[in-house]
C-alpha cells in the first residue's frame, strides 16, 4: 500500500463537517468565530477530497478504511467500513463544492434572520450527513446518515421564522420524506436477514446466488426509499414546498446535494447490489419515472409565480434527465446521467443563489411584483442569464454537453434496441428542454426586464461577500461546458467505469480474489465505451447558434410590412400599443407571457395544479401507491 | 412463533399507512408514523432471533464454536432506529404545535396555503 497517508482523508472529511457543527454551537453569538469555524469545516471537507482526486480518479486506487480497524474475520465484514471509488469520490467532491460557495455566501445572507446560531449546526449537520452517505460503505450506516441529513434539512427549511409557509412545508417533508426512510431501513434489514452483512461489498458479491421473493422485495423497498429521497415523480411536491420555503443557501444544498443522494442511492442498489439494470424491464421502469418526473415537474413550474418554487420544480424536472439517462443502462448513458448530476449541481445552485440575491435585495420572489431589476442589479442579471442558459441547454454552457449525451445516449439506445419507445424518449427530452428554456424566458423578463415597479428605486446590488460565491459557480458552468474533454478524462470517465467495475469494488474490501471466488455470472454489462463520446464541439454550435440567430433576425425585419393584426382583449393593461395612462408603467408580468399557450393546455394544466392540492394526507397516498406499484413491478419483471 | 412476530409487524406498518392516508388530524398522521416505526423495529428484532438462544454477551475467551445465542446486530439496528424513531417523533409534535398557532386548526385539509 503506497497511499497509506490517504486511507484516512475521507473519514477526516466526514469529521471535519460534524466535529464544525459542534463547535459552531459553542462559538454562541460570536459571529466571526463561527463565520471562521463554519468555513474552515467547509474547506477542510472540500481540501481532503480534493487530495483524493490524484489516487482515486487518475490511478484508479479504491481505499478502503475499516473504523477501529475492524477488518474482515473468516470472509465475513463485521465493522463498518468507508469506501471510496471513483463514484463515491465524484459525488463526494460534487457535494463538497456545493457545501463551500453555499457557505460562504450564506455568511451575509442569514444576517436577516433570528436564530443565526442553529444555522450553521444545522447545515454543518446536513452537510455531514450527506458526505457520510456517499463515502460510506455500510447499509445501516447511510441509513443513519439518511436521518441525520433529513433531520437536519427539515430543521433548516422550518428555519425562516418570518415565513409564513415554513412550518407547513417542513411538516409535509418531514411526513412524507418518513415513508422513504421506513423503505430505506425495511429494504435493509430484508438484506441483512438475506445476507447476514451490511458491508455494501460483501452484500453485492452474496446477492447474485440469493435472488428470492424477499430479496425482490428489499430490492423494491431500498429503490423506493432512495427515489424519495431524490423527490422522483410521485415523492415531487415536497421538494417544491421545502425548496420554496427553506432559506436559498439551503436550497442550494436540498436541489443539488440532497437529491443526488437519492440517485447515488439509486446507482449503488441497482448497479452494485443487486445489479438488476441488466434487466430489460428495470431499464424500462426507471426511464419511465425519470420521463414523467421530467414532463410533469417542466408543466408545473410553468404555472408557478414563485420564483424559488418555480425552480424547485425545474430541479426535479433535471433529475428526471438523471434518472432516465441512468435507467438506459449503456456506458453513454451513465456518463451523460453522471455529467448532468455535477451540472445540475453547478447550475440550480447558481439559479436559487441568484434567486436568494433578488429575496435578499427586494424581500420577496413573487414573479408579478418583481421586474426591471437588471438596472439596479446588472451583476446577479448576468449571473442569472448564465444559470438560465446553463440550465436549458445553450452552447457553450455545460448543460448544453450533457443534455447532448443524453439525447444521443437515448437515441442510441432507441436504434440499438430497434423500439419506439427509447426515440420518444429522445422527443420527450428536447420538449422538456424547450419548455425549460420558455419558463426561464418568463422568469428572466418578469424579475430582471421590463417596467420596474416604482417601489424598487432604492434597492442595490447584493454584498460582494454574496457575488463572490455566486461568481465561482458561474465560472465553474462555463468551464464546465467549455472543458468536456477534461471532464470526460478525469471525472466522468472513472466514475462511470467505478460503476461497472463492481468486482473491483469488492476485492478492495473483502480482499483479493473474493469477487472471482463468489460471482460467476461478471458479464452482465459490457465494458464502458467512453470513446464515442466528444465528437461534437460546443464552440461550433455556437456559431451555428449566432448564424441561425442573425438569420431569424433578418427575416423577422424583412417581413415587417407583412405582420398580422394583433387582437387584445380591450383590459387597459394589455393595450399598450395604444398608448395612454395606465400603460405608461404597465410591466408585461409572468402571467402574461405564453398564456395563449398555457390558455391552450388549461385542461392539463388545472388538473395538474388541482391534482397538487397541498394536502399532506394525499401526498402520503402518492408515496404509498408509489410503493406498492415499485413492488408488484419488481415482483412481475424481476 | 416468528410468523406471528412478522405478521405483527407488517400489520403496524399496515395500520400506520393507514392513518397516514385516512386521517385528517395531523397528531393523528404523527401517530401512524410512529406505528410505522415500531413496526419495522419489530421486523429488525425478529430477524435476529434464534429459537432457544441465549443473550449475546460473552468475552473473547468464553466464545467458542458450539455456543448458540441471537444474533446481537439486529438489536443494536434496532436500539438505533428507536432513538431515530423517537427523535422523528418529538420533531413532528413540535412542528405540530407551531402548525397550530399559526394556523388555529390541526386540520390537514386546512393546512395547504402551499398548493398548485
Amino acid at each position: 500500500m503506497t497511499y497509506d497517508v490517504y486511507m484516512h482523508f475521507p473519514v477526516l472529511a466526514i469529521m471535519a463537517l460534524f466535529v464544525g457543527a459542534f463547535l459552531v454551537t459553542l462559538s454562541g453569538k460570536r459571529e466571526v468565530l463561527r463565520n471562521i469555524i463554519a468555513g474552515a469545516a467547509v474547506l477542510i471537507a472540500l481540501t481532503l477530497l480534493a487530495l483524493l482526486i490524484k489516487p482515486v480518479m487518475v490511478d484508479g486506487e479504491i481505499i478502503t478504511y475499516w473504523m477501529g480497524n475492524w477488518e474482515p474475520v473468516n470472509g465475513y465484514a463485521i465493522g463498518i467500513a468507508l469506501e471510496v471509488d471513483a463514484l463515491s469520490l465524484f459525488f463526494g467532491l460534487l457535494v463538497a463544492i456545493a457545501v463551500a460557495c453555499s457557505c460562504f455566501y450564506s455568511f451575509q445572507y442569514i444576517r436577516q434572520d433570528d436564530a443565526r446560531g442553529g444555522y450553521f449546526t444545522l447545515y454543518l449537520m446536513l452537510a455531514g450527513g450527506v458526505m457520510g452517505i456517499v463515502l460510506s460503505g455500510d447499509l445501516f450506516n447511510i441509513y443513519v446518515m439518511l436521518e441525520v441529513m433529513t433531520f437536519a434539512a427539515v430543521g433548516l427549511t422550518a428555519f425562516r421564522t418570518w415565513n409564513p409557509n415554513a412550518r407547513e412545508a417542513a411538516f409535509k417533508y418531514l411526513v412524507v420524506g418518513s415513508i422513504g426512510s421506513s423503505c430505506v431501513l425495511l429494504g435493509t434489514a430484508l438484506v441483512y436477514a438475506q445476507c447476514h452483512t451490511l458491508n455494501l461489498a460483501q452484500i453485492s458479491a452474496l446477492i447474485p446466488g440469493r435472488m428470492n421473493p424477499t430479496m425482490v422485495l428489499a430490492f423494491a423497498l431500498l429503490f423506493t426509499g432512495f427515489g424519495c429521497k431524490s423527490f422522483m415523480f410521485p415523492f415531487h411536491p415536497i421538494a417544491a414546498d421545502a425548496h420554496g420555503a427553506a432559506p436559498s443557501s439551503v436550497s442550494v444544498l436540498i436541489s443539488g446535494v440532497f437529491t443526488k443522494t437519492g440517485v447515488y442511492g439509486i446507482i449503488r442498489v441497482s448497479y452494485f447490489l443487486f445489479r438488476s439494470m441488466g434487466l430489460t424491464s428495470m431499464q424500462t421502469g426507471l426511464v419511465f419515472i425519470g420521463c414523467v418526473s421530467m414532463f410533469v415537474c417542466v408543466t408545473m413550474a410553468l404555472n408557478q409565480h414563485d420564483f424559488k418554487r418555480l425552480l424547485a420544480f425545474h430541479s426535479i424536472s433535471q433529475i428526471g434527465y438523471i434518472l432516465t439517462s441512468l435507467g438506459l443502462c449503456t456506458a453513454l448513458g451513465i456518463a451523460g446521467g453522471l455529467y448532468h448530476a455535477i451540472n445540475h449541481t453547478l447550475f440550480k445552485g447558481l439559479l436559487f443563489l441568484t434567486a436568494g440575491a433578488v429575496l435578499y435585495a427586494t424581500g420577496t420572489t413573487y414573479l408579478e411584483k418583481l421586474g426591471g431589476l437588471a438596472r439596479k442589479m446588472p451583476q446577479t442579471a448576468a449571473l442569472f442569464l448564465i444559470g438560465a442558459f446553463s440550465i436549458s441547454g445553450i452552447p457553450p454552457f455545460n448543460g448544453f454537453y450533457s443534455k447532448w449525451m443524453i439525447y444521443q445516449a437515448t437515441f442510441e439506445k432507441a436504434s440499438e434496441t430497434g423500439s419506439i419507445g427509447y426515440a420518444l424518449v429522445t422527443v420527450v427530452c428536447v420538449v422538456t428542454s424547450v419548455l425549460t428554456l420558455a419558463s426561464f424566458i418568463k422568469v428572466g423578463q418578469s424579475v430582471f426586464f421590463g417596467q420596474m415597479p416604482l417601489e424598487y428605486e432604492n434597492v442595490k446590488e447584493t454584498p460582494l461577500s454574496m457575488r463572490i460565491p455566486m461568481w465561482i459557480m458561474a465560472a465553474l458552468c462555463v468551464f464546465t461546458g467549455v472543458a468536456p474533454n477534461i471532464m470526460i478524462n478525469y471525472v466522468i470517465g472513472p466514475a462511470t467505469g467505478a460503476v461497472l467495475n463492481f468486482p473491483g469494488y469488492i476485492d478492495a474490501a473483502m480482499g483479493e480474489g473474493y469477487a472471482a471466488a463468489t460471482i460467476t455470472d461478471t458479464g452482465y454489462l459490457a465494458e464502458p465505451r467512453l470513446l464515442t463520446i466528444g465528437a461534437w464541439n460546443p464552440v461550433n454550435w455556437l456559431l451555428l447558434f449566432v448564424v441561425v440567430l442573425a438569420a431569424v433576425f433578418l427575416v423577422s425585419i424583412l417581413g415587417k410590412r407583412d405582420r398580422g393584426e394583433v387582437n387584445c382583449a380591450p383590459d387597459s393593461k394589455h393595450a399598450v400599443f395604444f398608448g395612454g395612462e395606465e400603460s405608461q408603467y404597465s410591466h408585461v408580468a409572468s402571467g402574461d407571457l405564453f398564456w395563449g399557450f398555457k390558455h391552450n393546455l388549461r385542461g392539463y394544466l388545472g388538473f395538474m395544479s388541482k391534482a397538487h392540492s397541498g394536502v399532506t394526507n394525499d401526498y402520503v397516498l402518492w408515496g404509498v401507491t408509489a410503493l406498492a406499484v415499485i413492488i408488484l413491478y419488481c415482483f412481475a419483471f424481476m | 412463533m416468528m410468523l406471528a412476530n412478522y405478521i405483527g409487524a407488517v400489520a403496524l406498518v399496515v395500520i400506520g399507512f393507514y392513518a397516514m392516508v385516512m386521517k385528517r388530524d395531523i397528531i393523528k398522521i404523527v401517530v401512524g408514523m410512529g406505528l410505522v416505526d415500531y413496526g419495522l423495529n419489530l421486523m429488525i428484532v425478529s430477524v435476529g432471533f434464534n429459537e432457544g438462544g441465549t443473550a449475546p454477551i460473552y468475552t473473547f475467551g468464553e466464545l467458542t464454536s458450539g455456543m448458540y445465542f441471537v444474533d446481537p446486530i439486529p438489536q443494536a439496528l434496532t436500539l438505533t432506529s428507536i432513538v431515530i424513531g423517537a427523535c422523528v417523533t418529538a420533531m413532528a409534535l413540535a412542528l405540530c404545535v407551531r402548525l397550530y398557532k399559526e394556523y388555529g386548526t390541526l386540520d390537514a385539509h386546512e393546512i395547504r396555503r402551499l398548493h398548485g
